[in-house]
């Protein structure tokens, strides 16, 4: 059985240095940061998000589908206006290219929901509304024979309360 | 079988949908039990009558004299249409827009349904049964009173045995002989005629002369033989450098003189002065001096000599005379010697071959008498059948008022016109397309007339009543032994009946039924010294027959009163003509009313500033100003006769331009229901012409390059060229792999096929004729009726505020649906002078091979077909009206209202008029783009009648109804992909070109550029006027 | 105990524009949530607004039931008043996505307060030109048939067509464009949730906020995918308003028929946009008591991208006229000498006084500095920006190449009643929009405000242990 502490910083140096020592001491952890700070994404040190390969993927699925339905649809019924070409790419780029956005743009947003977990349905563990307002955050998430050293490196980071989390 | 139906006014679908059940379609769609009980009339369908297959009758057009055949398009028993009949020796298949609108006379909503009596001081409905047994009672008070001598019967001219009918009536009953009133005839030219020549109305041969000069004599506006003149004359001006040149003497320049090629200005009363001129240059007896005649008439005398000169030199020549002023005899008889004296009788007018139905007419002056002796109460019964003289009389002579003086008046007329409102007993007559008659084709030919279809109405032939109560009447019965008018015609007919039958089919035969006596109608020998322009005022008030309208008979026929005037181009209003130079002295522009006093009365109509028409003259049109004559004629502009005084001209006609007037701004405005933009090309080459000289010299080509363009795509000729293929895009390319139905191999067979027009602008008068017939084809909706222009305010159906009551509201916001329109364009005379030219383009969809119309539609509403139309789908058109803003030519016409939505006060076709809408063709909905469709319903009918019998198209076979009116023949249809079509081979001609050809659209309409006779007959120096010939007022006096 | 290090690039929001007047993460959210409390004002406006809509919508239906014939077209102007104002309010909507996408991308701080108003301005925009092409068809009721959609006839709509491009680049400009608004919300949204004291409208914003949780994880795909999204959006605003001129550059009518409109349009759409930022964000600053957010710098800033656009539209009028004289075509002479001293002179000289004249003003910094001159100078842009819509298309339609055929056009009633209906609609949206939302993006915001720090802090307040004293009892959280 695994259980948790979550800890509330005041400070932006201090929840780095809170990150640097549970990254030294080998703790599972999240960090809850009010608004996005360079210094705790450096101190993470997390992979870079994979978000833009769904958007790559999305663009091209995109306009593809707009020439292929452009094309095939005029073909289906081959009338002549203007005494244009019946399948005249070049207009159809517009369309191509618009739906490469549409679909781009979608599948990027679907990347960001799948990959954050979002929407979240079950109540939040390990999480403060005071992360939202003020405050820095971080949840370790150990077995219960570590929590008390990972108190101990929260506190002597600076961390304001700690309080456990099951 | 539509006796029911019709008298019930049941709805044309409704009429349909029983059809459809009655050829065993289902009968479970939608039709009420009402309905079904309906059917059973039908279920033994009358003979020759196959639903939905058309019949054609031909008849003869009553509109007005001339008698041109007619052949009547019959679909599921209802006249549909109106089209010449090619085998008629009068109109060789032509027909004009008043003839092709008689539909509207017959289908008129206003049209009496049933018998009127005068109850209680108004026209109360009655029965047949009721009202004859009254007819016949008032004649016995009239003959016991012994004042059977005092009784007077005014009918319409008409030429046929009618008349000859209607005298020996009159006479079994004692009565005087009747009079043939006609307001429109050109009286005083053809007692002239009729003295010189022996004949009323020779045929003329413009084809034959050099040289045509027309005083006043307005052949091209519907007046006289309207129809024959404008084939003769057309043909004429086909000839391109052989024909004619044409010059016209008068003070405004008509739709005749537009069509000149040199207008000689001349103050009012002035022609006879002319005329004796160019007697004396010609080497006439009783000549005047070339001096005497400038002085006279204000031109120079340059100018009047060149014309001598040249009618000198013009071997053979046709003078034609038509004024309308107090010495219009003298005019006419002089002109008859020019003709003698210059040798072209026999030649140019032939008096061997004359034209039927121009004899008997009596004009205003009989109908003067009628009023004194009505006034003097010695009017003891009047009867009056189809003329109107209580509106189209002057209004100074009080007809109506002695009218009234009148015992008891019985009218025969079909339509509550001013005249039969007034009488107290209506027994209306049915339409000519209801009854049987004849007419005088030409002199020894008889066209006959029968009904192409069901009464609509409860209506009865009048040759019909008078005959029953003839036989009711002991002493007269003996003589009127036929059951029926037809009896008396078939009787008498030459051959007897077994040919009576036999010639209904071509409605044309040789001999004569009955015909009066020419010498009946009185020939009165125009006085030597006539009346001279009386009045003072600083102008001339010249007043003249409408050339759509005429004298006002036409003016209850939406089709008309929407057809643009082809001079000023207004419709649903009256104008007043002044010249620019005086409405400048008027400080008036276009728009602002003026007020035209005259010793008789006063005219008050909006000015159109008009350059063809002297500074010292001002012109008002005939025909609108009606007090009665149904919705579409009622209240709507002036009747220019209020302004008239009983002044004739020596033949017992008005006078039309008989006085002065003082003119002066009214101060009111309302501007002018006008199609017209700008009356300028502005130099882009729309209406293209050459001269002579240049057509000769092959230099074909305008100077002044129009639009520019790309160069690499001049005009192909034949349009077989690649831009045919090109109009089909890739897949006109028979390598291509997806064709479609654009393989030029496919089954259809339509690819091989371009369908395209010529329009000879050489040819083309600008009558305007083939815009009616489009109309009529294709179901488009009238829009300038005064119930159908929403106003500015908020409102509902009813309320009649919300209501733009403004005849041609629509108009004024350029919503007219004309899908084909005549545009009149003016070249030169910018400094006022008589030196201008007008130029006349029918426009209608180019059907482009490269259409701009059509790639921005977004739902492919408009797409092109394989055999090159430009088609309009009205069911998936959305309305954005993109199509439209990418048409240069502006052809394509947006249903702003619900005009084709019976429940809406806005419906155009308002029961019955909605009888006479072609079944082949869809009446469109708010809210979607029309346009000209070439008439595809006539070419797909035409494709499939040769597939049913199994064979190719045959060239020419078919064309479009605005090609089949044209009286002109300018308009040519056919498949240019295919040598053996006369189009393919006109659109060759050297004078070919293509409207805005820069913006290589590659039009399906190809126009060959008019052609000017600019340089005087035999070389001598032109006649051209120069400013100077136009007088100013002051120097008119 | 890592040493507190400098970032190796400088935090994006906070490039150049700093907001002296804000000190810590708490004050921003207090204030921004402060805004939202409704006041007898916003009723007011809102009461208008709705008024003004709803007759609008009454002209609509009547104008449905009678026919365009209500309208004040008069052929050949096909073309009138619903199309001039889709235009207008689809250029409105052009400078929200310039300010809160290529901004972004030019990492141009100013835009940090203001781009919050200005997409949603622009979601609202859009949002009333969509229905303009509606309203101006014929056949309002078969709208449909311009969106491909799989029906059993197969049939398909035209693609060469510039409507159905139009349909294709406005639906998904509203697409994208809402997106974009409504993720950049997520977070606010949150902030709205943990602040929230009633329970309803808790439980209404934690659905809305989809249960963020400012966790470090989201935080960094978020910014990845708000990078995409700016980088999709700044092709698609450009290309928007291209396809909206192709409706008249593709069609052959002088004055439409030309290669520079799409340019042309842009730089046109980008200023009247930044007009009505103008004319939104002004009064909301000062109403909403946000002079320290929305600062003098940042108004300055914008102003000088007004003038920008504002010399680029003059350019390519300039352009327009010496092309016409250049070209040599009769036609296209006569065609702009009629838009300039011809019968529709008057609509010109508004269009020319109101974009290139007035805007001249900007080059002074004092007024540029000056809000109230920024609004009245708005104002103007925003009229001035409909009558080049309507210079564009009445004057071209009714002085085409057939003479015969030329006319004027006069709007009804009809026209003004719907033009003021798209009016009341946007701004219904729009103050409804600014009372339940924050108008200034609260995460964007603390971006910039200078992080706490214990270094700062050092002798201010501090425990023994060197910390900052406990949370009082006004502090939200669940340690208490």
């Amino acid at each position: 059985m695994r259980s948790g502490l979550i800890a509330a910083f005041r400070e932006l140096d201090a929840t780095c240095d809170a990150i640097e020592a549970l990254k030294k001491q080998k703790f599972e952890f999240t960090v809850y940061t009010p608004a996005p700070r360079h210094e705790i994404e450096h101190a993470v040190a997390a992979p870079m998000s994979p978000v833009r390969k769904f958007t790559l993927i999305g663009g091209l699925l995109g306009v593809t589908f707009g020439y292929w339905m452009a094309i095939w649809t005029s073909e289906y019924w081959p009338i002549v206006v203007g005494g244009k070409a019946i399948a005249s790419w070049i207009p159809y780029t517009i369309i191509g290219f618009e739906s490469m956005v549409l679909v781009g743009a979608l599948s990027t947003v679907a990347a960001m929901f799948i990959h954050s977990r979002i929407p979240k349905i079950t109540a939040t563990v390990g999480y403060d509304p005071r992360f939202t307002h003020g405050d820095y955050g971080i949840y370790v998430a150990a077995a219960p024979e570590r929590l008390k050293e990972a108190e101990a490196t929260l506190r002597a980071n600076g961390a304001v309360e700690v309080r456990g989390e099951s | 079988m539509s006796q029911s139906t019709g008298s019930a006014g049941v709805k044309r679908r409704e009429f349909l949908k029983v059809l459809g059940a009655a050829g065993a379609v289902t009968t479970s769609i939608g039709c009420s039990q009402e309905k079904v009980e309906k059917l059973i009339p039908y279920l033994v369908s009358p003979d020759q009558t196959v639903p939905g297959v058309s019949t054609y009758y031909s008849t003869t057009c009553r509109e007005c004299a001339t008698g041109c055949g007619v052949v009547a398009e019959v679909r599921d028993g209802r006249a549909v249409k109106l089209e010449g009949n090619p085998e008629h020796p009068v109109n060789h298949g032509a027909l004009c827009a008043r003839g092709q609108a008689g539909l509207q006379g017959l289908y008129n909503p206003d049209r009496y349904r049933q018998p009127m009596v005068r109850e209680g001081g108004k026209l109360v409905p009655t029965t047949w049964d009721k009202a004859l047994p009254l007819l016949s009672q008032k004649i016995g008070e009239v003959r016991s009173a012994g004042r059977a001598t005092n009784v007077v019967f005014v009918d319409q001219h008409a030429s046929g045995s009618f008349g000859v009918f209607l005298d020996s009536w009159l006479g079994a009953f004692g009565f005087p002989a009747h009079h043939q009133y006609d307001s429109d005839a050109d009286l005083a030219v053809r007692a002239a005629n009729t003295i010189a020549y022996g004949v009323a109305m020779p045929t003329l041969d413009f084809a034959a002369a050099q040289l045509v000069i027309s005083i006043g004599a307005d052949f091209l506006d519907g007046r006289g033989a309207g129809v024959p003149h404008q084939l003769s004359f057309a043909d004429a001006r086909a000839k391109l450098q052989n024909g004619p040149r044409f010059v016209y003497v008068g003070p405004r320049r008509s739709l005749t003189g537009l069509n000149a090629d040199v207008w000689i200005a001349c103050k009012p009363g002035s022609e006879d002065v002319i005329a004796k001129a160019l007697l004396g240059a010609v080497g006439g007896a009783g000549g005047a001096s070339i001096k005497d005649a400038a002085d006279a008439s204000g031109v120079t005398e340059a100018t009047l000599q060149g014309l001598a000169d040249e009618l000198k030199n013009a071997r053979p020549s046709l003078v034609l005379s038509g004024v309308s002023t107090p010495n219009a005899g003298v005019v006419a008889t002089i002109v008859a010697n020019i003709n003698k004296a210059t040798g072209s009788v026999g030649i140019t007018v032939k008096p061997a071959e004359p034209m039927g139905g121009f004899t008997g007419a009596v004009g205003a002056e009989q109908m003067d008498a009628v009023s004194r002796a009505a006034a003097a109460g010695t009017v003891s019964l009047l009867f009056v059948r189809g003329a109107n003289p209580a509106y189209d009389t002057p209004k100074s002579m009080k007809f109506a008022e002695s009218m009234a003086k009148v015992p008891f008046k019985v009218s025969f007329t079909s339509y509550p016109d001013e005249t039969s409102e007034l009488c107290d007993l209506v027994l209306p007559d049915d339409h000519a397309l209801e009854s049987w008659g004849d007419a005088e084709a030409t002199l020894g030919m008889i066209s006959l007339q029968q009904p192409v279809m069901e009464r609509i109405f409860d209506t009865k032939a009048t040759a019909d009543v008078l005959l029953k109560v003839a036989q009711g009447d002991p002493s007269a019965a003996s003589k009127f032994p036929w059951k029926s008018y037809r009896d008396y015609l078939s009787s008498r007919f030459p051959g007897g009946t077994a040919s009576f039958t036999q010639a209904l089919t071509a409605g044309i035969a040789s001999g004569s039924v009955a015909s009066r006596d020419a010498g009946a109608a009185k020939i009165t020998l125009p006085s030597e010294t006539p009346a001279a322009i009386a009045g003072d005022g600083d102008y001339f008030l010249m007043v003249y027959p409408h050339a759509v309208l005429g004298t006002g008979a036409a003016a209850n026929k939406p089709w008309l009163q929407e057809l643009p005037d082809p001079v000023s181009k207004i419709c649903w209003q009256s104008w007043v003509e002044v010249h620019p130079a005086t409405a400048r002295k008027l400080g008036v522009v276009a728009g602002d009313h003026i007020t035209v006093r005259t010793a008789a009365g006063t005219v008050t109509a909006p000015a159109f500033v008009y350059l063809g028409i002297r500074q010292d003259t001002v012109a008002i049109a005939l025909g609108q100003g009606h007090t009665a004559y149904g919705r579409y004629a009622k209240d709507i502009g002036v009747n220019a006769l209020d302004a008239l005084g009983g002044t004739w001209n020596g033949s017992g006609a008005v006078a039309y331009t008989q006085s002065r007037a003082s003119i002066s701004k009214a101060g009111a405005f309302s501007p002018l229901v006008t199609t017209e933009g700008s009356a300028r090309q502005h130099g882009r080459g729309i209406a293209q012409a050459l001269t002579v000289t240049d057509l000769v010299a092959g230099r074909l080509k305008e100077e002044k390059h129009h639009l520019p363009g790309d160069a690499s795509h001049e005009f192909l000729p034949g349009l077989r060229s690649p831009l045919a293929a090109d109009a089909q895009g890739d897949l006109a390319d028979s390598t291509a792999k997806e064709q479609g139905m654009y393989d030029p191999k496919h089954w259809s067979g339509m690819a091989k096929r371009r369908w395209a027009m010529t329009i000879d602008l050489a040819r083309c008068t600008g009558c305007s004729a083939c815009v009616t017939a489009c109309y009529a084809e294709n179901n488009i909706p009238t829009v300038g009726a005064r119930w159908q222009g929403r106003s500015l305010r908020p409102g509902s159906a009813t309320d009649e505020g919300a209501w733009d009551t403004r005849p041609g509201a629509n108009i004024l916001k350029g919503r007219e649906m004309s899908w084909l329109r005549i545009e009149r364009y003016f070249e030169g005379g910018e400094d006022g002078s008589t030196d201008f030219e007008a130029r006349f383009v029918p426009m209608m969809c180019q059907h482009c091979g490269n259409a701009p119309c059509e790639p921005v539609c977004p739902v492919y509403a408009t797409y092109h077909s394989p055999d090159g139309l430009n088609v309009q789908v009205y069911n998936r058109c959305v309305g954005t009206r993109y199509c439209s803003n990418g048409c240069p030519y502006k052809v394509r016409y947006f249903n702003w209202h619900g005009f084709g939505e019976p429940e809406r006060r806005q419906y155009a076709f308002p029961e019955p008029l909605h009888l006479q809408l072609n079944p082949d063709v869809t009446v469109r909905g708010k809210g979607v783009m029309e346009k000209c469709t070439f008439c595809v319903q006539r070419i797909r009918e035409a494709e499939n009648l040769a597939k049913l019998e199994n064979r190719e198209l045959k060239p020419d076979e078919f064309t479009t109804a605005c090609a089949q009116a044209c009286p002109s023949k300018a308009i040519v249809f056919g498949d240019a992909a295919d040598e053996s079509w006369s189009v393919a081979k006109l659109a060759e001609d050297a004078r070919a070109y293509h409207v805005f050809e820069e913006l290589n659209t590659f039009t399906a309409v190809v126009y060959l550029k008019r052609v000017n006779h600019t340089t005087a007959v035999g070389g001598a120096p032109a006649a051209t006027p120069v400013s100077a010939a136009v007088p100013t007022a002051e120097g008119a006096r | 105990m890592a040493s507190f290090v400098e970032p190796r690039r400088s935090n994006i929001a906070s490039a150049d524009v700093q907001l002296p007047g804000v000190t810590d993460y708490e004050q921003v959210d207090n204030e921004i949530i402060a805004t939202l409390s409704p006041t007898k004002g916003w009723f007011g406006a809102l009461a208008v607004a709705i008024a003004l809509f709803l007759m609008g919508a009454a002209a609509w239906i009547y104008q449905i039931y009678w026919g365009l014939g209500n309208a004040g077209y008069a052929p050949p102007v096909m073309w009138g008043v619903y199309i001039i104002t889709f235009v207008f309010w689809v250029g409105i909507g052009h400078a929200g996505t310039l300010i809160s996408a290529i901004l972004f991308l030019f990492r141009a701080g100013f835009r940090t307060t203001i781009y919050r108003c200005a997409e949603a301005m622009t979601v609202f925009a859009v949002m009333t030109a969509g229905l303009f092409p509606i309203i101006h068809i014929g056949r309002p009721w078969k709208f449909f048939w311009l969106i491909p959609y799989p029906n059993w006839r197969l049939l398909w709509p035209n693609f060469k067509s510039p409507l159905v491009w139009d349909v294709f680049a406005i639906s998904t400009y509203l697409t994208v464009s809402s997106t974009f608004l409504y993720v950049g919300l997520i977070p606010d949204i949150a902030v709205l949730r943990d602040r929230e004291t009633n329970p309803t409208r808790k439980r209404i914003l934690a659905i809305l906020s989809l249960g963020w949780r400012n966790s470090e994880p989201e935080w960094r795909h978020f910014m990845k995918m708000y990078l995409f999204l700016a980088a999709f959006s700044t092709p698609l605003v450009l290309s928007v308003h291209s396809v909206v001129s192709f409706d008249f550059a593709m069609a052959l009518t002088p004055g439409w028929h030309a290669t520079i409109f799409p340019p042309y349009f842009v730089a046109g759409a980008i200023f009247s946009g930044i007009g009505m930022v103008f004319t939104i964000i002004i009064p909301i600053r000062k109403f909403f008591k946000l002079q320290h957010y929305v600062t003098i710098n940042h108004l300055d800033a914008a102003a000088k991208l007004c003038l920008v656009t504002s010399q680029v539209v003059g350019c390519a009028y300039i352009i327009e006229f010496f092309i016409a004289w250049y070209s040599g075509n009769a036609v296209e002479q006569d065609y702009f000498w009629n838009r300039v001293f011809g019968e529709w002179w008057w609509a010109a000289w508004i269009m020319l006084t109101c974009n290139m004249i007035l805007p001249l003003s900007l080059f002074s910094q004092k007024l540029r500095r000056n809000a109230s001159w920024l609004f009245i100078l708005s104002i103007f842009i925003n009229i001035g920006m409909w009558f080049e819509r309507f210079v564009i298309i009445v004057p071209s339609l009714s002085h085409e190449f057939e003479p015969w055929q030329w006319g004027g056009y006069v709007p009804s009633w009809v026209d003004m009643a719907i033009l003021a209906g798209s009016f009341g609609w946007f701004f219904m949206w729009f103050l409804l929009f600014i009372k339940q939302l924050p108008v200034v993006a609260i995460a964007e915001v603390k971006e910039i405000v200078p992080p706490r720090l214990r270094s700062h802090a050092r002798g201010k307040g501090l425990d023994a242990a060197g910390h900052h004293r406990d949370y009082g009892t006004e502090t939200p959280g669940e340690f208490d």
